[in-house]
């Protein structure tokens, strides 16, 4: 096997929100969404990324793309590094990254058609004639499986999982490396989920994409990417390649995780782990390691020092002190 | 044998539009056992919902109407109430939990002003006996902070507010609990926390539980029987295993292929072809032909009733009717040399 080549690199990114109090709006503290997060993707890859609401992983999405200006760290995409970028540059650099939204409902404008919803980074992009692009829109919406008069539309005459196909479609539209998918299947039914999920299986095999997937359903992770990296509180605990991830998660969290997803099979034996109490406030978060306050296992020193976030062989990163155990 | 405690009968439940008319429910028989814990299963507009709040008596009419059938709960007929009578029986003898618990909860009272009004609507006490009641369901559901009654519902997480809401639809301890996607809105620990307390209090206090939802994981961790529905109809019925292992349906077939499964990889999803009719122009013959890969041509001109297969297994589709054809003459055919 040939070593991958990587695309994506974040290193030790942060994105912290400010907490306003007081007549002044001065400020009083900060909403730590993303708090020291490195990874890397590699070329032509999936690398899913799952976790519970407010654990970040939107954020990450998209203080890598700049959506949010990342508070610190660094982001290198090919060779450049993203947060060194002027406006103008990082406009420019929009062309190989793109995102797909989650609502496809919220984020198709109402008053354009679906042509135009799609030509649009064509033509913030400079690309193509004006003919040459309207060409490029009916090629786009029969790649995603729909037909060329559909340009025509409105966003709301299509169906919730057609919806989702134009927001594909308007990411392809520019060739991008890497596509930023925030969980583009979450709002749909299942048996339009299954049709989509095998929609961007087969672009990324037609156009070599690379993709970030985030989303919280782990089954649908598990089914998508080739590597999963699991968020708690704006960390990342651990990173895995998907099978060893699913089948030997060393995180306590992973476990719960994992064990706490309903499977629809009613003779799966299956042992469950309830955590006990909900996730902690990110402007508060614990101290030590962020999972110590639900840890079934949680030693003394869980509450002290914060766990690194290291390779455990194989490319198996877990950030927790019962690996040093 | 439990006895019955809800039971549709061919229920029709019609919205009049001014683009015409929506079979939202049509022709449903739904029973629900005492004790017992029925999933009802199918994608967004299939019918789940309004069939739900129609046992509620929660469907305005107009828009909507019922245009047959009947609803029985413990033998009397809720269609039929007037809205005093109503009153009576939502909250003491059938209650309802919702997906977003907090747009069931009002921002602007306590939750213990809530649970006290709730609570003296249907039982003669005064303030602070209900408010002692207030404080050991809340106990029940395992909410057991102090001053938990003098806070605001924007004070606790989704999964506390959803169990207050457990904890005000139990106060009365009705018979029948309806639960409409209870944890879509949760997180998938929190979820576990949910289910976990919803089968333990039906273990305890015997309620029924009516689950509504599109997760089948959900139903197959929960239920006792499903029930799937779509179009408005129902189209397959049986209990929680024989659906995993054995349906029917194409419908259902398809549906249990095309969900991304946790412990293993599929290589590629299967997925249903085409979308869910538009509910004004229903397809004629049975509702899933235009997507069944099995479509034959009776399909197409007869609508097939709810044939019944073993062990109460039932199933809309015009290929079982083939089988237990085919079964039948088998039997014949074998019974025939030996005699």
């Amino acid at each position: 096997m040939t070593q991958p080549e990587t695309l994506l690199q974040v290193r030790n990114l942060k994105k912290y929100f400010p907490i306003r109090g007081g007549i002044f709006g001065k400020k009083v503290g900060d909403i730590k969404a993303v708090d020291n997060v490195s990874f890397t993707v590699n070329k032509g890859e999936t690398l899913g990324i799952v976790g519970e609401s407010g654990c970040g992983k939107s954020t990450t999405g998209r203080s890598i793309l700049r959506l949010e200006e990342p508070t610190a760290g660094e982001v290198e995409f090919e060779d450049s590094l993203l947060n060194e970028l002027n406006g103008e540059e990082m406009r420019r650099m929009r062309r190989k990254l793109q995102m797909v939204f989650q609502d496809p409902f919220a984020s198709l404008n109402p008053r354009k058609t679906a042509g135009a919803i799609i030509e649009e980074p064509l033509t913030v992009h400079g690309i193509g004639e004006a003919r040459e692009r309207k060409e490029k829109v009916k090629e786009l919406l029969q790649v995603v499986g729909l037909d060329a008069y559909h340009a025509e539309r409105y966003p709301h005459q299509f169906s919730g999982g057609q919806r989702q196909r134009i927001g594909i479609a308007r990411a392809l539209a520019v060739r991008p490396k890497l596509v930023v998918a925030d969980e583009p299947v979450s709002a749909l039914d299942v048996s339009v989920q299954s049709q989509v999920l095998n929609l961007l299986e087969d672009l990324q095999e037609k156009f070599g994409l690379t993709y970030l997937f985030i989303a919280h359903d782990l089954s649908v992770v598990r089914h998508i990417s080739d590597r999963v990296g699991v968020m708690y509180l704006g960390r990342m605990v651990e990173l895995a390649e998907r099978d060893t991830l699913y089948d030997n998660p060393l995180h306590p969290y992973t476990q719960a995780l994992l064990s706490a997803v309903p499977v629809p099979n009613p003779d799966a034996e299956r042992e469950r782990i309830i955590l006990t109490g909900d996730v902690p406030s990110p402007s508060d978060p614990p101290a030590g390691c962020a999972f110590h306050t639900r840890c079934p296992y949680v030693m003394d020193i869980c509450r002290e020092k914060r766990p690194e976030f290291q390779d455990q062989g194989d490319g198996h990163f877990v950030a927790c002190h019962l690996m040093d155990e | 044998m439990a006895e019955t405690l809800l039971e549709l009968s061919r229920f029709k439940m019609h919205f009049h539009t001014d683009k015409g008319v929506v079979k939202a429910v049509d022709g449903v028989d739904i029973t629900v056992d005492e004790g017992e814990i029925v999933g009802l299963v199918g994608e967004s507009g299939c019918g789940k919902s309004v069939t739900s709040l129609s046992v509620m008596g929660l469907v305005p009419q107009p828009p909507g109407k019922v245009e047959g059938g009947s609803i029985k709960l413990s033998g009397r007929d809720l269609t039929r109430l007037k809205r005093k009578e109503w009153q009576r029986v939502r909250g003491n003898e059938v209650a309802m939990i919702f997906q977003e618990p907090m747009t069931s909860l009002n921002p602007v009272f306590t939750l213990g002003n809530q649970m006290v009004e709730a609570i003296r609507q249907h039982k003669e006490i005064n303030k602070k006996e209900a408010r002692q009641l207030a404080r050991e369901t809340l106990q029940e559901v395992g909410i057991s902070r102090d001053g938990i009654l003098d806070e605001y519902p924007h004070q606790l997480s989704g999964g506390m507010r959803q169990r207050v809401m457990i904890a005000m639809a139990m106060v009365c301890r009705p018979k029948l609990l309806i639960a409409d996607e209870p944890t879509t809105a949760l997180d998938v620990t929190i979820q576990a926390q949910i289910l976990d307390l919803m089968r333990r209090l039906n273990r305890e206090t015997n309620t029924a539980i009516l689950m509504i939802t599109h997760d089948l994981g959900v139903v197959a961790e929960m239920c006792d029987r499903i029930i799937v529905m779509y179009a408005g109809q129902v189209v397959e019925e049986t209990d929680a295993r024989r659906l995993f292992r054995n349906p029917q349906h194409p419908y259902t077939i398809g549906l249990l292929k095309s969900i991304p499964q946790l412990d293993r990889r599929l290589e590629r999803l299967y997925s249903i072809p085409g979308n869910v009719p538009n509910p004004r122009q229903m397809p004629s013959g049975c509702r899933f032909v235009p997507r069944c890969e099995h479509a034959l041509d009776i399909c197409r001109e007869k609508e097939p009733p709810l044939f019944s297969l073993e062990d109460g297994h039932t199933s809309r589709c015009w290929l079982n009717a083939e089988e237990k054809e085919e079964a039948d003459r088998d039997t014949t055919g074998n019974t025939a040399p030996s005699s």
